[in-house]
């Protein structure tokens, strides 16, 4: 349950940053979310609200659109198709947000 | 321990968000700042246009007068009409540069010699080699004169101010997240726009039109096969074009003539290798049909300019409406105004006038310091400018450019220093003050012939041959342009520097240059082919001049009547050379037939079947390409050398030679100790072209496949960058040679068809890509198709924003904001 309730938070909190703030403010969403919403896995939680906020926008995006721009980065990009590329954003979103997670979960709640 | 966890895992937080931060440099490949860059809430994702993507309805402007409507259209075309001139050119900165200002930004940083800023000094510096020969050159002292001239003149000033405005208020209402993709892949960002850019822009296109040079090229010949061999080789006319303008005997004024005596002609070798010009096969088309001879009674004007076919497209189609003017057509990118297009009375368009413009003189410095040149005698105070090249990732680069009587001294001892210590300096029509935005603006408002002409009479560089025609019934074409006044071969040849008197001392009077008007054949027509007949009073000299589309057109529009808008949509698709039809028949003639293999044999039956045109679907014209090819460079291998340039002769006089003089020394191979006849290296050329498409057939991933002339051609439309995944490849016929003077990466930029009818005038019109820049709108190649299926789209043209009815797309509003 607590997992859950981290997870959530950290999603929303996340979400909303980013419409005011650069990439990076996913680390403060997760942030909020290791200190606030501890769990006992918090870099897991970190890692997979972010990767999923990324996952699931990117994913939106792409099927608002009929444009073969998403192929051809994965191409600049080296990455060989368009599925590892999805993977590969929210691998890096995840990574940020879980590190940032576990950051704050190590403070001690005074 | 809990602080040594939390130190640990807070580092590595802070490491990763400044390494995915940042953009990295790995083995000549800029990485983007991946964070930032994969993030879907900022990063490129957010480039991905929804397809039924709408504008923001309502937009507050800063510096606008009145409010200014946009109806964009299903191709997303721009309608704009406004009230004032000021608003009008203000918003057509603001649309071009919402989808086009990257490739904006790009094309005139390209032309500054900027690009080294923006992604380093590239591989051996090539690169920042680049940029110091633009910067050697002169084009930021080329678009300087231009634009001093145009800001004295009130309405160009107007234009380009109210331009620049447009876009500066566009660039200031981007953020990260609405950045044009590239800038997020090179990971930079724009700056403020400025009136010099859109000289630049101008003075880019004089560039690539001008450079067609060969003078270098054509002293070293001099020196080394002599004067008869060089007008045996590179005739200034070619006995076969069916020129623009024939009038014999009828020039009816008194030609300007220099008094002075020409200097004798060079006598050295400039030791510069790899100086190369562009394609000459490449070339633009126009004609206009007079009401005579079309099935509606009213002209018709066709129009395709061939230039690089290039993604984001170069031409940006446009409707502009304000009080005096509502014309449409294709604009360029950074320039305000149309440049090829039509309005309620009248249409024009534009191909390159061949015509030496551009000279190179030898100077004799007093020392290496480079301060004072001779010049008649007299030791004559030279100019240094000092130009800091930027480096991405590394420290600047200063070049000192030396500036003498006759233009930047291009090739000295710290460029190109393999020419022992000799000097050039460079004299181009386009360092010149020039008005060319004034003739489009008058051209964009003109009414009838006489419009046409004063429009005309503003624009000196480059060179064109403006087709027009007009509702009341008039067609012209006039070929414009400041033109040096020569005597014989002058320009051909470098000249010697110090002597004034090679300097250019008059131009040819405008009213002397090649025009004509409703002539009585009932065309008119160009495709950068000689300008005029024999009798035309002045020296004309080129690099070269198109030797077969000019009479394809002609041929077909002297024989056609009752002319409809799709018989000059199908001459603008034609496939059909000439060349081919004057070379084929020569070469299989000199084939051995008997000792050909399986392979060559079919190659040999597939040609000797050919109808000469370049259709996608055949595959006689990839063996015929395939055996051209492979026949200039082993019978012109002489000119290929290392230590210096020479050019190699045209095709149409290639053609010539084997003809008319088999037994010409060049025949034989240089590499190879016997003596190789014409007929030998017919033969040698075939089998390696046969080879080659064999090759080609069995080199796409195992399968096998046929040499079909569009697959084997290859069509590329490649983005900017060159970055290939960026580009799209098109299944498209067309050759060189054509009337669709199609090749691999270069062709008809922009066809247009307009019917200059009473009811108004009738546009159809396609270009190889579409009006978005960025790669992920479907606007970004969605004409490519229809062009290359030589189809057209029928343009709207409206006099109100209400005409659009259910052709409306989006509509954009946009308001003064108030202070």
């Amino acid at each position: 349950m607590k997992f859950l309730i981290q997870l959530i938070a950290i999603l929303i909190a996340a979400a909303l940053l980013e419409i005011f703030l650069p990439w990076w403010s996913i680390a403060i969403g997760a942030a909020i979310g290791g200190y606030f919403f501890r769990s006992n896995m918090n870099f897991l939680t970190g890692f997979l609200a972010i990767a999923l906020l990324w996952l699931v926008k990117a994913m939106w995006l792409e099927t608002q659109s009929t444009s073969s721009l998403t192929e051809s980065i994965a191409s600049i990009l080296m990455v060989k198709s368009k599925t590892v590329l999805f993977l590969v954003t929210a691998l890096l979103g995840g990574l940020v947000g879980g590190f940032a997670a576990l950051t704050t979960s190590l403070i001690k709640k005074s | 321990m809990r602080i040594i966890k939390f130190l640990i895992s807070l580092s590595i937080t802070l490491v990763l968000i400044w390494a995915l931060d940042k953009s990295w440099e790995v083995n000549q490949t800029r990485i983007p700042p991946l964070g930032k860059f994969l993030d879907p809430f900022h990063g490129f994702w957010q480039n991905l246009e929804p397809t039924h993507y709408q504008f923001p309805e309502n937009l507050d402007i800063p510096g606008l007068q009145q409010p200014v409507t946009i109806i964009f259209d299903s191709l997303m075309i721009p309608h704009i009409f406004a009230q004032n001139d000021a608003d009008l050119y203000l918003a057509q900165g603001y649309v071009t540069a919402m989808h086009r200002l990257w490739q904006m930004e790009f094309q005139t940083h390209a032309a500054a010699g900027r690009i080294s800023e923006i992604i380093g000094p590239g591989k051996d510096d090539a690169v920042l080699n680049y940029d110091r020969s633009q910067r050697r050159l002169g084009m930021v002292y080329a678009a300087d004169n231009a634009l001093r001239l145009m800001i004295k003149r009130p309405e160009a000033r107007l234009v380009v101010n109210s331009y620049t405005d447009g876009i500066n208020a566009y660039i200031r209402s981007l953020n990260y997240r609405s950045l044009p993709v590239e800038y997020k892949l090179m990971d930079y960002s724009p700056e403020n726009w400025t009136p010099l850019k859109c000289a630049l822009l101008l003075k880019s296109m004089a560039q690539t039109l001008n450079m067609g040079d060969k003078d270098m090229q054509m002293t070293n010949a001099l020196k080394l096969f002599g004067p008869d061999l060089v007008n045996l080789l590179y005739p200034d006319r070619e006995p076969v074009a069916d020129p623009i303008v024939e009038k014999p005997n009828a020039w009816d004024f008194e030609p300007v003539k220099l008094d002075s005596v020409p200097s004798a002609l060079p006598d050295e070798l400039i030791k510069i290798s790899g100086l190369t010009i562009p394609d000459p096969t490449i070339g633009s088309n126009n004609w206009a049909v007079a009401g005579s001879k079309t099935q509606s009674g009213s002209p018709i004007l066709c129009n395709d300019p061939h230039l690089n076919t290039t993604l984001p497209s170069i031409w940006y189609a446009i409707q502009l409406n304000a009080p005096g003017i509502n014309s449409m057509g294709a604009s360029l990118p950074g320039a305000p105004g149309v440049i090829s297009g039509f309005n309620d009375s009248i249409a024009w368009g534009v191909t390159n006038a061949q015509r030496d413009l551009v000279d190179w003189y030898a100077i004799h410095f007093d020392n290496l310091k480079m301060n004072r040149f001779l010049l008649d005698g007299e030791w004559i105070d030279t100019r240094k400018i000092i130009e800091k090249i930027d480096i991405r990732g590394k420290e600047p680069f200063f070049d000192t450019v030396t500036y003498t009587y006759w233009g930047p001294v291009v090739y000295d001892h710290s460029y190109r220093s393999e020419n022992n210590r000799k000097y050039y300096a460079f004299r181009w029509i386009a360092h010149d003050e020039s008005e060319e935005l004034m003739t489009f603006y008058e051209l964009n408002r003109a009414r009838n012939h006489s419009d046409y002409m004063k429009a005309l009479d503003h624009f000196s560089s480059p060179a064109q041959n403006f087709v027009f025609a007009s509702v009341s019934g008039d067609i012209a074409m006039r070929i414009q342009g400041k033109f040096p006044v020569r005597r014989k071969n002058e320009g051909k040849f470098v000249l010697d520097g110090s002597k004034l008197s090679n300097g250019w001392q008059y131009f040819i009077p405008f009213e002397h240059n090649v025009m004509v008007k409703n002539p009585e054949r009932g065309f008119v027509s160009s495709a950068n082919q000689y300008p005029a007949d024999e009798t035309y009073p002045y020296y004309i000299q080129a690099t070269s001049y198109e030797a077969y589309r000019n009479r394809r057109i002609n041929n077909l529009l002297r024989e056609a009547n009752q002319v409809t808008v799709q018989d000059m949509m199908r001459l603008q698709n034609d496939n059909y050379s000439i060349r081919a039809e004057e070379s084929l028949p020569l070469l299989l003639s000199h084939l051995d037939s008997a000792s050909l293999n399986e392979v060559e044999r079919f190659a040999f039956k597939t040609l000797q079947s050919w109808d000469y045109t370049f259709t996608g679907t055949s595959e006689a014209p990839s063996y015929y390409e395939a055996w051209w090819t492979n026949l200039m460079p082993l019978i012109w291998d002489e000119m290929r050398r290392d230590d210096l340039s020479l050019s190699t002769p045209t095709s149409w006089n290639t053609i010539n030679l084997m003809k008319n003089h088999p037994d010409l020394v060049f025949y034989d191979l240089q590499s190879s100790p016997e003596k190789e006849s014409l007929k030998d290296i017919i033969n040698l050329a075939f089998k390696q072209g046969v080879e080659e498409v064999e090759k080609w057939k069995s080199s796409a991933d195992g399968t096998n496949r046929t040499p079909q002339w569009a697959e084997y051609k290859d069509t590329f439309v490649e983005h900017l960058t060159r970055i290939e995944p960026l580009g799209i490849h098109v299944k498209h016929g067309g050759h060189g040679s054509a009337v669709n003077a199609s090749s691999r990466k270069h062709g008809p930029s922009w066809r247009m068809v307009v019917s200059l009818e009473k009811t108004g005038p009738k546009i159809y019109a396609t270009y190889p890509g579409g009006q978005s820049g960025n790669p992920g709108s479907v606007h970004y190649s969605d004409m490519l198709e229809r062009w290359s299926k030589g189809q057209y789209f029928n343009l709207m043209f409206l006099h109100k924003p209400e005409d659009a009815g259910q052709k409306l797309f989006s509509t954009m509003n946009l308001k003064p904001k108030k202070k």
